[in-house]
């Protein structure tokens, strides 16, 4: 779901950047003298991880793919002030390395994979009360995708109507196409979303309960989910 | 940085990149010629993509080698950016 350059409309493009500056500005405020070592080793290791597991496209059918995002898995092991900066971070590296994504349009990369993705992937989670928490991961992770893809359809709709044509892609064909294909890449996300944090608590439980910042918990509730 | 590169670091990189290859495998068997979602959109538009604004120094290679080549070079990266931004967020120790 890498928006390339020249797809939106550049206002649109300049809204998402607009929207990402002071989202991630916010975020490290937030963590600014918060993360301990164990956090610091385990934000650097799942970054790399997703980074490569972004790479690993798998089929939907009818001739197309879809690929890990890790929004969700990343906010339910580090919470998501946390996820969205490593998500940041494997946008940037894949903008300005690799190519992937458009420079113009990583404003908007960022609002619907690393912003939206962490933060609807989160509160779904937390939505979840302790005793259905393996419903919640893959619920977070599937509406963590979705809310993405919608996000995305919004956007090449609005660029479509400001450019009377000339950028984006009518709604029409946008939300039913980008919808559809992201709700069965949804369920790709969830099962592996799933999968990896089920392996974690397995052999590694302490990964998991380590403190995770949000924008609407306190501090003291963020040391309680330790 | 020695926290990165204990015993338990070095198992965990070492397992990321063996399911990294395995799972490449998998991907230059059924997904390399096919888009994602927002490039079957833009075929479904008929929407023809543009030159991109910057092209990166690098890409994800176009046979299994390169590629495999290209992620763990992303894997790297990635690992030593973040590693070194999370520390400047790092806890005052009292």
């Amino acid at each position: 779901m890498h928006i390339p350059d020249g797809l939106m409309a550049p206002a649109v493009s300049a809204f998402g950047w607009l929207i990402a500056i002071l989202f991630i500005a916010l975020s490290v405020r937030l963590l600014n003298r918060k993360l301990d070592d164990r956090q610091i080793t385990l934000m650097a290791v799942l970054a790399a991880g997703i980074f490569v597991a972004q790479m690993l496209n798998f089929p939907i059918g009818g001739g197309t793919t879809g690929h890990l995002i890790g929004a969700a898995l990343a906010s339910v092991i580090l919470g998501p002030l946390a996820a969205m900066l490593i998500l940041t971070v494997i946008l940037v590296i894949q903008g300005l390395v690799f190519g992937d994504g458009g420079l113009t349009a990583l404003g908007l990369n960022i609002l619907n994979m690393a912003i939206i993705g962490c933060l609807v992937g989160w509160y779904a989670y937390r939505a979840f009360p302790q005793r259905s928490q393996t419903a919640g991961i893959l619920a977070a992770a599937w509406l963590s995708v979705f809310a993405s893809a919608f996000a995305c359809s919004a956007e090449l709709a609005l660029s479509y109507s400001l450019s009377g044509g000339a950028y984006g892609i009518s709604g029409v064909i946008a939300f039913p196409t980008m919808l559809v294909s992201h709700a069965v890449i949804g369920i790709g996300e969830a099962i592996i979303t799933g999968g990896i944090v089920a392996y974690l608590a397995k052999v590694s439980p302490g990964m998991l309960r380590l403190p995770k910042l949000a924008y609407l918990n306190s501090e003291k509730e963020a040391v309680a989910d330790a | 940085m020695r926290e990165l590169l204990t015993r338990k670091s070095v198992k965990i990189f070492a397992a990321i990149i063996i399911i990294f290859a395995v799972g490449l495998v998998g991907f230059y068997i059924f997904s390399a010629p096919y888009g994602d979602g927002l490039e079957t959109t833009m075929d479904e538009a008929d929407f023809a993509e543009s030159e991109p604004a910057y092209e990166g120094p690098l890409d994800y290679g176009e046979n299994y080698i390169a590629s495999l080549a290209f992620g763990i070079i992303g894997f790297i990266i990635t690992l030593l950016v973040v590693f070194m931004l999370a520390r400047l967020l790092k806890k005052n120790e009292a």
